[in-house]
């Protein structure tokens, strides 16, 4: 959560610019609750980007939740409707890091502890945007250095996950596959397409390393 | 742009973001999964997290404009990594990586790169 305000206040400061009242960035940040999203959206309203184009690169970089989303469902077999609903309307990228290592290594790790999580991490997430709404133009800071806190998030996030060859090769593949997109100018799907490639590199090289060892 | 327009762009990002986010929770909590969607799953953690990395530290100046500047973030990564396995703290590799890339921001901008 405290990641969350190192970069949910700059996030404020840059709606504020493009008219984004308190209220209403804690409304979209409890509602679309995208870090990566709402960090796009000012510069392109900004430069002028036409609505549809808008819509579509963050709709792009947003699609990486529907493989969040598809993680979870063995986890919620037998949780009901309205509570894996708001369980999952409210999962982002770290607190999916931090609910997966959670169901990974403590088995009394559950549904309820899991929603709170995110609703914690939404409810910071909401609050640092409006006071960094709030404090608008009166602050000046350095946004590119506290953007990179969450970078590091996710790369301490990331560590916490390469603990197999598997996920060594996962984590090469998806590198390299980011990388090579973004170089086509495929940026946009770089993120859902780089992981997916990681994924189908990691299912065959356990296929190869399973037939080799059997 | 206009307040109305906003609000329309709120709802075009909302509305996808949204089954993105239920839609597949939703359709594959009741299912039997075969084994190798079951493997598949569990492999999203370290790919979806190497390639939010990723997309964040490669830059276009990498590649384009200037080489050098585009290394900051690679760099600060590298001090991340380890602090990221001694600790095992999030908020410790946050503050890392924030200080090593303001340092070499600023040794950077000093150097004239």
């Amino acid at each position: 959560m405290l990641g969350y305000v190192a970069i949910g206040v700059p996030c404020g400061v840059m709606e504020n610019e493009i008219g984004i009242g308190p209220l209403s960035a804690f409304l979209i940040s409890c509602t679309f609750y995208s870090g990566a999203g709402q960090f796009m959206m000012s510069p392109l309203i900004i430069s002028g980007t036409p609505l549809a184009s808008i819509a579509l690169s963050i709709g792009l970089v947003s699609s990486r939740q529907m493989l969040y989303s598809a993680a979870f469902s063995p986890f919620f077999a037998s949780v009901r409707k309205r509570l894996s609903v708001l369980f999952a309307a409210t999962v982002t990228d770290e607190s999916f890091g931090v609910n997966m290592e959670r169901y990974g290594s403590d088995g009394a790790w559950d549904e309820r502890r899991a929603t709170l999580v995110n609703v914690f991490s939404m409810l910071s997430w909401a609050s640092s945007n409006a006071i960094g709404s709030a404090l608008g133009s009166v602050v000046d800071l350095p946004l590119d250095v506290m953007s990179f806190g969450m970078t590091s998030i996710f790369a301490c996030l990331l560590v916490g996950q390469l603990d197999n060859a598997t996920a060594a090769v996962v984590c090469i593949v998806s590198f390299i596959a980011v990388g090579l997109l973004k170089l086509a100018g495929a940026g946009g799907v770089a993120i859902f397409a780089g992981a997916l490639a990681g994924i189908i590199a990691g299912l065959v090289f356990e296929g190869v390393a399973g037939h080799a060892g059997a | 742009m206009q307040g109305h327009s906003f609000w329309l762009l709120y709802i075009l990002l909302l509305v996808p973001m949204l089954i993105f986010r239920v839609v597949p929770l939703l359709a594959l909590k009741h299912r039997d999964l075969p084994p190798k969607v079951r493997a598949a799953l569990g492999l999203i953690p370290a790919a979806a997290f190497a390639a939010l990395v990723a997309n964040d530290i490669m830059q276009t100046d990498l590649w384009t404009g200037d080489p050098l500047a585009g290394l900051v973030p690679v760099a600060a990564i590298l001090v991340v990594i380890p602090v990221a396995k001694r600790s095992g703290s999030l908020v410790w590799s946050a503050v890392a990586g924030m200080l090593a890339y303001a340092c070499l921001s600023y040794a950077g901008a000093s150097l004239g790169w």
